[in-house]
């Protein structure tokens, strides 16, 4: 997300704001630091047209006082000195600049009078020209009528002259940009919790609910998200208690209907009769179990998980014999473990009847415990499934698209079922696409 | 049982269900199979019904309007030793083993197969002995090197108490070993006590079970040779069994 700032359009939002924000205060900045500039260049050249004006007033008073016999050599004097030219002539000399602001010219004349000259002798008048920049051109007229001409070098003056401002423009830039950075960042963070909670109550229904706490649009939008959770919650579970509800009034209907099917006489159509209602049979059963879930009394007792696994994979291969080449234990002959022993073997069942059913074969392996947690891993060969889809496959009633058909059967609640399970026990079940290809099913439980 | 049918008197069963046509379909089953078989719909019925040993053994659905299952089956076992297979509602293991610590002999879990429920109607009425030979007093468990056989709760036990799963199949099969043990088996004799329970032809149903078994109670080692073949085929156990 931070890489994504260098580029034109930053992706995040709080990017998109901060940059936008970054950016007009950088505008502004550089605004404010321009008139700030400009205004310190007009001003240091008051000051120096001020020095020019006291300096030729000084000139001025001592060609004065030294009178028409001795005024040539005082303005020699001055003449050369500190970038100040300084001749006596009969018109003033513009030296071909345009004449200063009225403005200007006023100071000039108010500040040349700042040196005391008696009366009789004060300049009859003053003529300033220049380009405002680096040359200044003055002249004033002795009591005599001869001008006093002035020409002033004067150092050019230009804004960002001085680093210093530079480098205070780059930290305020820098220290703006942190703090808008953060404060987006905070401001924003709330639609990350949003899409965090929308994204975890996709996963598990009864993720817990967002705090309905901060601004008042953020309590609003926490609340409107924790109701609709609550709709859905009510919706799921409305369906679950309905299909509790036929699932629980059928196992009459199929226990009548396995005792009529005795009574027929044509041996194959009796078989395919009773096939057909133990496959009712097992979906009715996996919702029962589903909807039990963790109400299940089912008492903790001591066993051996190993002897669990394999005789899960026994009844397994009894239950397929065309896929029994296919079932493999992999690791230790005894693993005392406390578990629900029913449950867990309904989970291991389904995770191997699953791993039949779509990949063909299924290896269940007990890991040594380590870190007090017990893995059992149960392998397929099969295709896997999308890695997209690794997570939703648990949700109840989701199955992949297409296989609902027969040769897998069931009703979506195998994996939920799992889950279940083992979440009951403390432990947790994911999912992964094997390198070699096939999918693994890992639960974890604790020792 | 065998006895009866030579004596030319069915064995006689007590069936109670609420069901109307469950219990109607299971009269017909259960005679077809050589049952002498009374029904009740509920647990009123079945105590007016009710005669000391006029019943080999009852069928007694837990799911009972009015009285319950299990209040019945107490009152039952206050009057009699009768050997019960109870119908459990599929999805509560809890009843399951509640039913058991009853003292039920066997139970079948709704929608049964009607096989296996012959199958294992059978097996508890030879385990519970021929005639109307009392259960009173009957072990609670079998224990024979190192293991515990636990008969109420259907399980076994190894020396540091840690339950091996044991399918119902394979309990069967070792209860039948167990008590008889030091006695030969035929395949044919076991065949009857598995009948029901798993496919496949039935020798190698029974092959596979005996070598599951022992894969659960011998891969110690040393304990190999706990169950015997015995040329000629058959099986025995080969321990002395103490019963508690």
């Amino acid at each position: 997300m931070r890489l994504k700032l260098l580029s034109l359009r930053p992706r995040s939002l709080a990017a998109r704001t901060a940059f936008v924000l970054v950016v007009g205060i950088g505008v502004a900045q550089v605004v404010g630091l321009t008139t700030h500039e400009t205004e310190q260049v007009s001003l240091e050249q008051e000051a120096l047209y001020r020095a020019a004006a006291l300096r030729l007033g000084a000139a001025y008073r001592s060609v004065v006082r030294a009178g028409p016999a001795g005024r040539v050599a005082v303005v020699d004097e001055f003449d050369g000195r500190d970038g100040l030219r300084l001749h006596l002539d009969s018109v003033p000399e513009s030296g071909g600049w345009p004449p200063l602001a009225a403005a200007t010219q006023r100071m000039f004349r108010r500040q040349m009078a700042m040196v005391p000259v008696p009366v009789t002798d004060s300049p009859h008048a003053v003529l300033t020209y220049g380009n405002g920049a680096h040359r200044l051109v003055a002249a004033a007229r002795l009591p005599d009528g001869l001008w006093l001409d002035a020409e002033f070098e004067i150092l050019p003056l230009r804004p960002w002259r001085s680093l210093n401002t530079l480098s205070v423009f780059l930290m305020l830039t820098a220290v703006t940009a942190m703090l808008t950075w953060w404060a987006a960042r905070r401001l924003i963070a709330p639609v990350g919790t949003l899409a965090a909670a929308a994204d975890a109550l996709g996963r598990d229904m009864n993720a817990p609910p967002l705090p309905e706490s901060g601004a008042a649009e953020l309590v609003t939008a926490a609340r409107a998200f924790n109701t609709m959770a609550e709709r859905l919650r009510r919706f799921v579970q409305d369906r679950t208690f309905m299909l509790l509800a036929i699932s629980h009034d059928l196992r009459t209907p199929i226990t009548r209907l396995k005792l009529r099917a005795e009574f027929l006489e044509d041996e194959e159509l009796r078989g395919k009769v009773l096939a057909d209602l133990d496959d009712m049979e097992r979906m009715v059963a996996a919702v029962l179990a589903f909807g039990r879930g963790s109400e299940d009394e089912e008492a903790t007792t001591t066993v051996d998980l190993a002897e669990l696994a394999r005789t899960v994979l026994d009844e397994a291969a009894d239950a397929r014999p065309d896929g029994a080449a296919g079932l493999h234990y992999v690791g230790f002959d005894h693993l005392p473990a406390r578990v629900r022993l029913l449950a867990m073997k309904r989970a291991l069942s389904n995770l191997v009847m699953n791993a039949l059913a779509y990949g063909g074969n299924a290896t269940v392996r007990v890991l040594p415990p380590a870190e007090g947690r017990i893995v059992i891993e149960v392998d397929d060969e099969g295709p896997g499934i999308p890695e997209s889809h690794l997570e939703s496959v648990f949700q109840p009633f989701r199955r992949l698209e297409g296989s609902r058909n027969r040769e897998t059967g069931g009703v979506g609640l195998g994996l939920s079922i799992v889950r279940n399970i083992v979440r009951a026990h403390g432990g947790d079940v994911t999912l992964e696409n094997r390198a070699e290809g096939g999918l693994r099913v890992r639960l974890v439980l604790p020792a | 049982m065998e006895n009866d049918i030579v004596n030319g008197r069915a064995p006689s069963l007590l069936v109670v269900d609420d069901d109307r046509e469950t219990r109607e379909l299971l009269q017909r089953f259960l005679e077809r199979a050589g049952f002498a078989v009374t029904t009740a719909a509920d647990a009123g019925q079945a105590r007016q019904f009710w005669q000391p040993g006029r019943y080999r053994l009852v069928i007694l659905d837990l799911m009972l309007p009015g009285e319950s299952g299990f209040d019945f089956a107490r009152w039952l076992r206050g009057q009699s030793d009768v050997p019960i297979v109870m119908l459990t509602a599929m999805g509560e293991p809890s009843e399951r083993v509640a039913g058991l610590e009853l003292g039920a002999d066997d139970y079948v879990p709704k929608p049964f197969n009607p096989r296996e429920l012959l199958a294992r109607v059978r097996a508890v009425l030879r385990r519970t002995g021929n005639g109307s030979a009392p259960s009173r007093g009957a072990p609670k468990a079998f224990c024979f090197s190192g293991w515990t056989l636990d008969l109420a709760r259907r399980r076994l036990l190894d020396a540091e108490a840690v339950e091996v799963p044991l399918t119902g199949g394979e309990f069967d099969l070792l209860f039948a070993l167990a008590d008889r043990a030091q006695q030969v088996l035929t395949r044919e004799a076991l065949h009857d006590l598995l009948r029901g329970r798993s496919a496949g032809p039935f020798d190698r149903a029974i092959d596979v079970a005996v070598s599951r078994l022992r894969r659960k109670l011998e891969d110690n080692g040393r304990r190999s040779h706990l169950i015997k073949t015995v040329r000629g085929g058959g099986y025995v156990l080969a321990s002395e069994v103490e019963r508690s």
